[in-house]
């Protein structure tokens, strides 16, 4: 069995926390793990991307068409994963757009969330949207959104909800009742779409 | 037990189970994380760790430790290499007693900027044995596996690793603590040694030097670690004429694709890439015809290869960088490595995304331009410069400023458009003089940051001084070596976790001759433009101290600043501060139906203020003071 998770982003979003939660979690349960994490100039708002492998694999980066699921933490970031998405896999799109400067000013030339879906339709993947921002918030901690994502995807992949609520024990330093708050949260949104 | 580390973390874990004595370094990506893995575990491991000015020096410091009989360790990102070579070069014809092993960290495509220098050349000009590292599991075998075929040939070895080993975590097995005998530090006086008085004794040096590189040819050829791996493997598929040849970091994706496309070859790896095992690839290149040598960066094992085979007078396809098969550019990604063997073995793998879709993507793909940190001096320090030079009616494209590594460097981006060249640690100051020297009439402008001008800024400003070349030196004094990670450095504050002496760059440039200083608190605007302005007309060497911490480390060690926000009233929503600050905490709104244009400060800004200094309209105000 082999799991390949592919998570785009923008510095400041958690994704390289959700890439070692996911990977932690793997390695806990006695899998191989590979975690590969690009972070750049993150710290200035920088593209952030991280793939976690989980399995018997050799290689750190997943191979084309090879991503089980893709977690799209910025919308457009995710037009970088299009190249992994395997068909038949899940992209979860989450509906966050995080501006740099010149399309503060030019919003219109953010891509379209239209345009964006319609490209990953065409890798035959299944997509589900969720607006991890708004759950994070309801669950009263809006910079969340990670943790609302690991949920949704804890319920994708099947993972042991008790098992990941101990790894966030360990991994979250701040907020840990507001955090499980998130997870549950997006792990039922994930839940109540699957009905 | 088993731990997710990566190929750094997995070099700290090495470290601490060999028993080594004394880790130096200098930061540099992508090498920096073994010693930040290590220092704050300092004084529970009883083991000397530090952060040393420069490369050279942390070389020597491992040199003189490992030359009294301890086991020391020096790392460095490859541009490093360049810096230890000329103390390399002796330490290596000497020898040593204890292990002494350099950690090397390459960086094929380039994660942090910088050439993609193949230190593997250094193995060969400094005769030194090298260890090429292919997962992360071998980071932390091979950390003792170094020191134990240093302490038996008695000379230094390498330890390499790329972007692609080093920033990846795996599964890796810990907790195979070696017990090594308490050493006594003792070093004896042996000048035939440790000197290099005199031509018999320098080649009876070189001499010893090349018999310790064959002797560590033969230990590893057969060496296998603590958790069974070999460092030179052969695998011989019986029904194949085709071979491959690896080093390195291909490893992980070269049997990816063995086991995804159930490929039938045979394969030679080689884990220690200088010397080369040359009977072991003798052998291997009589069972087959064809064969694809898998290395990032240069052709270094494929010419290698190549003059073995023309030794064997066989004739062979031979694969690789010199026929265009692969790229020496960048490193080996799954897609490339899939092109190699497609070529090895005139097959076509499948399969990849649709080029349509790929290219439509790429369209639509919205860019990220690199700038400053939220409340980073550097940006008031730029900002306060390009307005001295304005002041001074210079045209901007008329001022030469060299920029330097690190932080400082984004100087160069916009909306500042500063620096306009970048070339190695210290060098905008030496740079700078070149240009004056070649008749350059206006000022010319070096910026640098504090460790880089601690770790090679010094020379060069005492050379400007000596030869009395008109200049200005700006040093962005943030207190840490912020790029690589924050780093503490000889002018860092002295605070609770590192009781250190700190080192004041004022007193150093006094202590150079220069008279014309000024200091500066890039948060305050006006007098920086002031004082910068004054530094620029100065005849002589000047230099101008821009001396606020980094935003980063001051917010993590929560000093007090002023908060701000916009008064949406005031704002006319013209985005002067936006356009000619760029910081991330700005956010703008454009015109609704429901409001006007306006900008908004959020919860992330740091409280520099140079907002509010920029704004014409008065519109951005402080909420709460810093005190």
């Amino acid at each position: 069995m082999e799991n390949n998770i592919y998570i785009a982003g923008v510095g400041g979003q958690g994704a390289i926390r959700l890439g070692q939660i996911i990977a932690n979690y793997s390695l806990e349960k006695g899998e191989k793990v590979k975690f590969f994490k690009e972070v750049g100039m993150a710290q200035r708002g920088g593209p952030v991307h991280c793939e976690i492998r989980i399995g018997n694999v050799f290689g750190s980066r997943i191979p084309p068409l090879s991503s089980d699921i893709v977690i799209v933490m910025e919308l457009s970031e995710g037009l970088k994963s299009l190249e992994f998405v395997k068909p038949g896999g899940t992209v979860l799109l989450n509906k966050k757009k995080v501006y740099p400067i010149d399309i503060m000013t030019h919003p219109e030339k953010y891509p379209r969330e239209k345009e964006i879906e319609e490209l990953f339709k065409e890798t035959k993947a299944k997509l589900i949207w969720i607006d991890a921002e708004k759950i994070a918030s309801e669950a009263g901690l809006p910079i969340a959104e990670n943790i609302v994502l690991l949920g949704a995807l804890s319920f994708i992949s099947s993972f042991d909800k008790m098992s990941v609520i101990n790894i966030l024990r360990k991994h979250i330093p701040r907020e840990l009742d507001k955090n499980i708050a998130a997870f549950r949260a997006g792990y039922e949104t994930a839940e109540g779409m699957d009905k | 037990m088993k731990k997710l580390l990566t190929g750094n973390e997995a070099i700290a874990e090495g470290i601490i189970e060999s028993g080594v004595n004394v880790v130096t370094g200098y930061p540099g990506t992508p090498s920096t994380e073994v010693i930040l893995t290590l220092l704050p575990q300092k004084e529970k491991l009883g083991i000397h760790i530090e952060w040393s000015v420069n490369e050279k020096v942390a070389f020597e410091i491992a040199a003189g430790a490992a030359w009294a009989g301890k086991r020391a360790l020096v790392t460095m990102k490859m541009s490093g290499v360049n810096v230890i070579a000329d103390s390399l070069s002796s330490v290596a014809y000497s020898g040593c007693t204890g292990g002494l092993v350099i950690f090397v960290a390459d960086d094929p495509g380039v994660s942090a900027g910088m050439p993609e220098e193949d230190s593997r050349y250094y193995a060969k000009s400094m005769i030194v044995p090298m260890l090429d590292l292919a997962s992360q599991q071998e980071c932390l075998d091979y950390v003792n596996v170094a020191f134990d075929i240093s302490e038996k040939i008695g000379g230094p070895v390498f330890l390499r690793s790329t972007t692609d080993i080093s920033h990846v975590a795996s599964d890796v097995e810990i907790g195979k603590k070696l017990k090594l005998e308490k050493r006594e530090a003792h070093f004896e006086r042996d000048i035939v040694k440790y000197t290099k008085a005199g031509a018999a004794w320098c080649m009876a040096q070189h001499q010893d030097t090349l018999n310790r590189l064959a002797e560590a040819s033969k230990i590893a050829d057969n060496y296998i670690s603590e958790s069974g791996i070999k460092i030179n493997e052969t695998h011989i598929e019986k029904d194949s004429r085709y071979g491959v040849i690896y080093a390195g970091a291909v490893q992980g994706n070269f049997q990816e694709i063995l086991k995804r496309y159930n490929l039938k070859l045979s394969w030679l790896k080689i884990g220690m890439i200088h010397p080369l095992p040359e009977e072991r690839i003798k052998k291997f290149l009589e069972t087959v015809d064809r064969v694809l040598i898998l290395e990032e960066l240069d052709p270094l094992i494929e010419t290698e290869v190549m003059r073995l085979a023309f030794l064997m007078n066989k004739k062979i396809d031979i694969l690789g960088k010199l026929d265009k098969t692969l790229p020496v550019i960048g490193s080996y990604s799954f897609k490339k490595i899939k092109k190699g063997l497609e070529v090895l073995l005139k097959i076509k793998l499948e399969s990849e995304q649709e080029p349509d879709i790929l290219e439509r993507a790429k369209e639509l793909e919205v860019k990220r331009p690199t700038s400053f940190c939220i409340g980073c001096p550097h940006r008031g320090t730029y900002y306060a410069l390009n307005k001295a030079i304005k002041n001074l009616k210079y045209k901007k494209d008329e001022i030469i400023i060299t920029g330097d590594i690190g932080c400082t460097i984004l100087g160069m981006s916009k909306p500042f458009e500063s620096c306009w060249t970048e070339v190695a640690m210290g060098a905008s100051i030496g740079i700078a003089q070149g240009f004056k020297w070649a008749g350059i009439k206006k000022p010319v402008i070096a910026t640098i940051g504090d460790s880089t001008f601690f770790h090679a800024g010094i020379p060069p400003l005492i050379n400007a001084v000596y030869q009395k070349v008109p200049l200005t030196v700006i040093i962005l004094d943030n207190g840490w070596t912020a790029m690589t990670g924050f780093e503490e450095n000889p002018g860092t504050i002295p605070i609770k976790e590192n009781d250190n002496f700190r080192v004041d760059i004022e007193k150093v440039c006094r202590g150079c001759g220069i008279e014309k200083l000024y200091i500066i608190d890039p948060y305050e605007s006006e007098k920086s433009t002031e004082k910068m302005m004054k530094a620029i007309d100065y005849p002589g060497v000047s230099v101008v101290i821009a001396r606020r911490e980094c935003a980063l480390q001051a917010k993590r060690r929560k000093v007090k600043l002023p908060k701000f926000r916009v008064d949406v009233d005031k704002c006319t929503g013209c985005r002067i501060c936006l356009n000619q600050l760029a910081c991330p905490a700005m956010v703008f709104h454009p015109k609704t139906d429901n409001h006007k244009a306006f900008m908004e400060i959020n919860s992330t800004c740091t409280g520099c203020g140079l907002c509010e200094y920029v704004c014409p309209t008065g519109a951005i105000e402080v909420i709460k003071d810093g005190k």
